[in-house]
């Protein structure tokens, strides 16, 4: 690794750090364990997007640590702060964050330095995602990056040809009108606006102009709306065809839908389509920062990989090239479906190398605010 | 007479369609729950317990459980104790600022939930209690004493003033009276104001969202469906909360309606 | 009989004190926090104390706060009428219509509803209401439809019903109910018509229940985010809506208190006015 001298030195630190923790654990549970059983399990807070504490990815590794993970859910990066910081410190050991938002969590001081060398970052399948912008600073590591998908044009197939599909200006069909969903999030949206506007290759850093257009373009898609979603809403106003287009997701929602057979899928348009990106973090003052770790290690493994891209709540695609492997073995029928696959033609580095996909950032130019006003603007109109 | 006759049935006909409309959710959730597809619509799929074994086996769920009774048990209790405290006050005492006494303890049922849950969560990170199962405790109580001070007000209307004055002058001190004549007087009205409480408090789902952290209670955890991967188990869930609920309501009116003989004898 | 002292001993201070401690701290405190919360700023997604009319300027200067905040009143209030005009039949049926026993059964099957869970009952609705749900599939069959409700004013104000119109009746029917059955036998005798008894007898006499039971309906749907959120697809967004948004973007919980403190004082100026009208005249 790069900055090895500054890694060790650190990971001195969190050592001595960890074995306080560790020695505070070993005291305190002797109070505890003489009155519950032993084989009580340990408790993990996790703070997550929903799906990530379900069963059908965790059970495992709950079982064979004796863990039990509590989760809290939330939707949206800023939804996410808020939670944080409205909780005491050290309330969550474990913190799913989009990769966006690790560059606040980490000025916030809500998590801690993680050690590179616990990860398999060197068979990362793109070379951007070894060092994901946020995810590092002044050489130290604070978030590593487990699952990504794509945002883009989702629709019912029965209401948009597939031709049409591949531009977001579909939304604005008229035999669609009224029956355009977005999901409840001003960044995936807003950002898809500012692709068809033009603003490549970098949708969230736009000057003010570029700003206004983009609002303008997205109000002029507001009669067309039929109703702005959460998770749970997105998922059934698509699957009982309630909405026949949905601004704002891809096929982590639409995936779902899929491999159950409703007819809706997810497409990057021509305009390109914007990437959603999932990392760890562990939080500030865990007492189980160790056992948080191990679980991390376990979601980089290759059977962790495809846990996460078969993941019941939402499909992501694997990180890791020894992740890909496994899921080819294991499911090759999911592979095959989201093209992941050396030399598909859906494979997902190909949108990447051809300069298709754009990593989902928050606004540089306007505040996160700005942008969030707007969207209150919007839903209003 | 025969539009007498045509009204009264029109009318009946209109408090039957009233009663469809109220109880039409509560029927589609009992049939949903039985049907065998994900998301439910007509034609209906097959019956199945499967949505009832899923929650059961569902660890989550049985923590959500132990959750919401801890809750609503000892939010019952102080709720029930607070509403007596008001009850009595206001039947026995009269005080200079009693009227905002009384505003003091009866308001809080006409705040809207959303917003008791804001400021309650605000308050409680600001004093550092956030994120506890007392905190959902000390907020549902807040809000449930009104109720039980409701009822247990009523029950004190029906109690003769001369009562709790005779024990006196039969020598009993005030505590002695309280002890002997008051409560005993006002128990069923406590008990059921207890069951209200508790129905009330197991049901709540707004407040509970906001300041409850990672406690989740069962209404939290439907809403956490509702906003995740809604399936059938909603309906399973939403079954049990319905007869827990019920049940109480059934015993405070059982409590609250024998009592009445022994208001006359008494 | 022998009064007492009522003055302030122990025993008056055990009941009445643990009641104004608990509400001082758990339930004016909140509101009062609330409130001072409304002047604080947000510096970099944490909430720095200060006193600052900043969110107040802000939210005001917003043509979208402006907007929602007089489609929730609308809605709310157009809910309110419907609530009260659709629940009159009905409660006038039970008081008058129907034999005691069977009015006390009604009332009862009237409360269970509140004890079942609302997010269940929303989620049924939508089920109901859905474009390929249930309703739409029974008239299907007489040839009508489909319409679209969900996700649109009239699913908001499906939600609203179910939450206020059982409330609505037993207000109702308990206020109606209990007026003197001579009042009415002499407006008969008086020569008086059906709909005239109604509007000079019965209404006057029960006008407390009327206005009381309006003005739950009032704060009910005012305060209610499940109904627009679920039913509608916030198509109005409601305040409450916009409450939930503000807090979930970037810890903006002095512009949300800023919403809630607004809210409040409608409520109270509404609330006012409603108990004002309700005993207005009444001792004429």
């Amino acid at each position: 690794m790069k900055n090895k001298s500054t890694t060790l030195s650190l990971s001195r630190r969190q050592f001595i750090k960890r074995s306080g923790g560790v020695a505070t654990a070993i005291a305190f549970p002797a109070i505890v364990t003489s009155r519950k059983a032993l084989a009580e399990p340990t408790e993990i807070n996790m703070l997550a997007w929903y799906g990530h504490g379900e069963p059908d990815v965790v059970s495992e590794f709950e079982a064979m640590n004796n863990v039990k993970f509590n989760p809290k859910y939330y939707a949206g990066g800023d939804n996410m702060l808020g939670l944080i910081a409205q909780s005491p410190p050290g309330t969550y050991d474990i913190i799913l964050s989009d990769a966006e938002f690790v560059q606040q969590l980490n000025q916030a001081g809500y998590i801690e330095e993680l050690n590179p060398d616990d990860y398999p970052i060197d068979d990362f399948i793109h070379e951007d995602f070894k060092q994901f912008p946020g995810h590092w600073s002044d050489g130290k590591m604070y978030s590593v990056m487990v699952r990504f998908g794509y945002l883009g044009v989702s629709y019912n197939r029965n209401a948009i040809g597939d031709d049409d599909a591949m531009s977001y200006k579909c939304f604005w069909n008229e035999d669609i009108a009224g029956k355009v969903g977005h999901f409840d999030w001003h960044l995936p949206s807003l950002g898809m606006m500012s692709l068809l506007n033009g603003n490549i290759p970098k949708p969230f850093d736009i000057d003010s102009g570029a700003w206004k257009g983009v609002q303008e373009t997205t109000m002029s898609l507001r009669p067309q709306v039929g109703g702005f979603f959460d998770y749970g809403g997105t998922f059934n106003s698509l699957k009982n065809s309630e909405m026949s287009a949905i601004c704002g997701i891809g096929d982590w929602i639409t995936g779902v839908l899929e491999k159950d057979g409703a007819p809706v899928t997810s497409v990057v348009p021509k305009e390109g389509g914007i990437q959603w990106t999932e990392s760890y973090c562990i939080g500030k003052g865990s007492a189980k920062a160790e056992l948080v770790n191990q679980f991390i290690q376990y979601m980089m493994s290759p059977a962790g990989q495809v846990r996460s891209a078969e993941m019941a709540a939402y499909p992501a695609f694997c990180v890791t090239n020894a992740g890909q492997a496994e899921l080819r073995n294991v499911n090759m029928k999911e592979a095959e479906r989201t093209g992941q696959i050396v030399g598909a033609a859906n494979n997902p580095l190909t949108l990447i190398s051809e300069g298709r996909i754009h990593y989902r950032e928050v606004p540089i130019q306007q505040s996160l605010e700005e942008w969030n006003d707007f969207w209150s603007e919007y839903k209003n109109a | 007479m025969t539009t007498d006759k045509a009204i009264t049935w029109f009318l009946r006909c209109y408090v039957a369609v009233i009663f469809l409309f109220v109880f039409a959710p509560i029927l589609t959730s009992v049939v949903f729950s039985f049907n065998s597809d994900r998301f439910p619509s007509l034609p209906l799929g097959e019956f199945t317990w499967n949505w009832y074994q899923l929650a059961y086996q569902d660890p989550d769920i049985w923590e959500a459980i132990r959750n919401s009774l801890v809750v609503s048990l000892t939010t019952a209790t102080l709720a029930t104790f607070i509403g007596f405290c008001t009850a009595y006050t206001d039947f026995r005492y009269q005080f200079r600022f009693k009227n905002a006494y009384l505003a003091l303890a009866l308001l809080p049922p006409t705040i809207p939930l959303i917003i008791l849950a804001l400021a309650m969560l605000a308050w409680f990170s600001k004093i550092g209690v956030s994120g506890r199962l007392w905190s959902i405790i000390v907020a549902h109580t807040v809000l449930c004493a009104p109720f039980a001070m409701a009822v247990i007000r009523l029950r004190l209307q029906q109690m003769d003033k001369d009562l709790e004055a005779a024990g006196w002058n039969l020598g009993a001190d005030e505590w002695r009276a309280m002890r002997f004549i008051v409560i005993p007087y006002t128990l069923p009205a406590i008990i059921s104001a207890l069951c209200l409480t508790m129905a009330v408090s197991f049901d709540e789902f707004m407040i509970a969202w906001f300041v409850s952290g990672l406690n989740k209670t069962i209404p939290v955890f439907i809403l956490e469906i509702l906003q995740g991967n809604v399936d059938p188990r909603i309906y399973a869930l939403g079954s049990f909360v319905f007869i827990v609920s019920a049940t109480l309501v059934v015993c405070a009116q059982l409590l609250l309606s024998t009592n009445k003989p022994s208001t006359r004898s008494g | 009989m022998k009064s007492v002292k009522p003055g302030l001993d122990a025993y008056a201070l055990t009941w009445r004190l643990p009641v104004i401690i608990w509400q001082v701290l758990f339930f004016v405190a909140p509101l009062a926090f609330m409130i001072a919360m409304s002047f604080f700023l947000v510096k970099n997604y944490r909430m720095v104390e200060a006193f600052e009319l900043a969110n107040w300027i802000k939210m005001f200067s917003r043509d979208y706060f402006r907007d929602t905040y007089w489609q929730t009143l609308g809605l709310a209030s157009l809910t309110t009428a419907c609530a009260t005009m659709l629940a009159f039949p009905a409660a006038f049926a039970l008081s008058f219509k129907v034999s005691e026993n069977a009015r006390r059964w009604a009332i009862f099957f009237l409360i269970i509803p509140f004890f079942t869970s609302y997010l269940v009952r929303i989620f049924s609705w939508y089920v109901l209401l859905a474009e390929s749900g249930v309703i739409n599939k029974i008239i299907g069959f007489l040839g009508v439809g489909p319409y679209t409700m969900l996700n649109t004013m009239f699913g908001t104000m499906v939600g609203y019903f179910a939450l206020t119109l059982p409330l609505v009746i037993i207000l109702q029917t308990l206020s109606m109910s209990s007026i003197d059955r001579s009042l009415i036998e002499a407006a008969h005798n008086l020569g008086a018509g059906r709909f005239r008894t109604i509007f000079q007898v019965i209404i006057p006499s029960a006008k407390i229940g009327l206005v009381v039971g309006a003005l739950f309906c009032f704060i009910l749907s005012f305060g209610d985010f499940v109904s627009p959120y679920y039913l509608g697809g916030s198509q109005p967004p409601t305040l409450t809506i916009l409450i939930t948004d503000t807090t979930k973007s970037g810890q903006q919980w002095p512009r949300a208190a800023v919403v809630a403190v607004t809210m409040m004082v409608t409520l109270m100026v509404i609330a006012f006015s409603a108990i004002k009208f309700a005993y207005h005249n009444r001792s004429q």
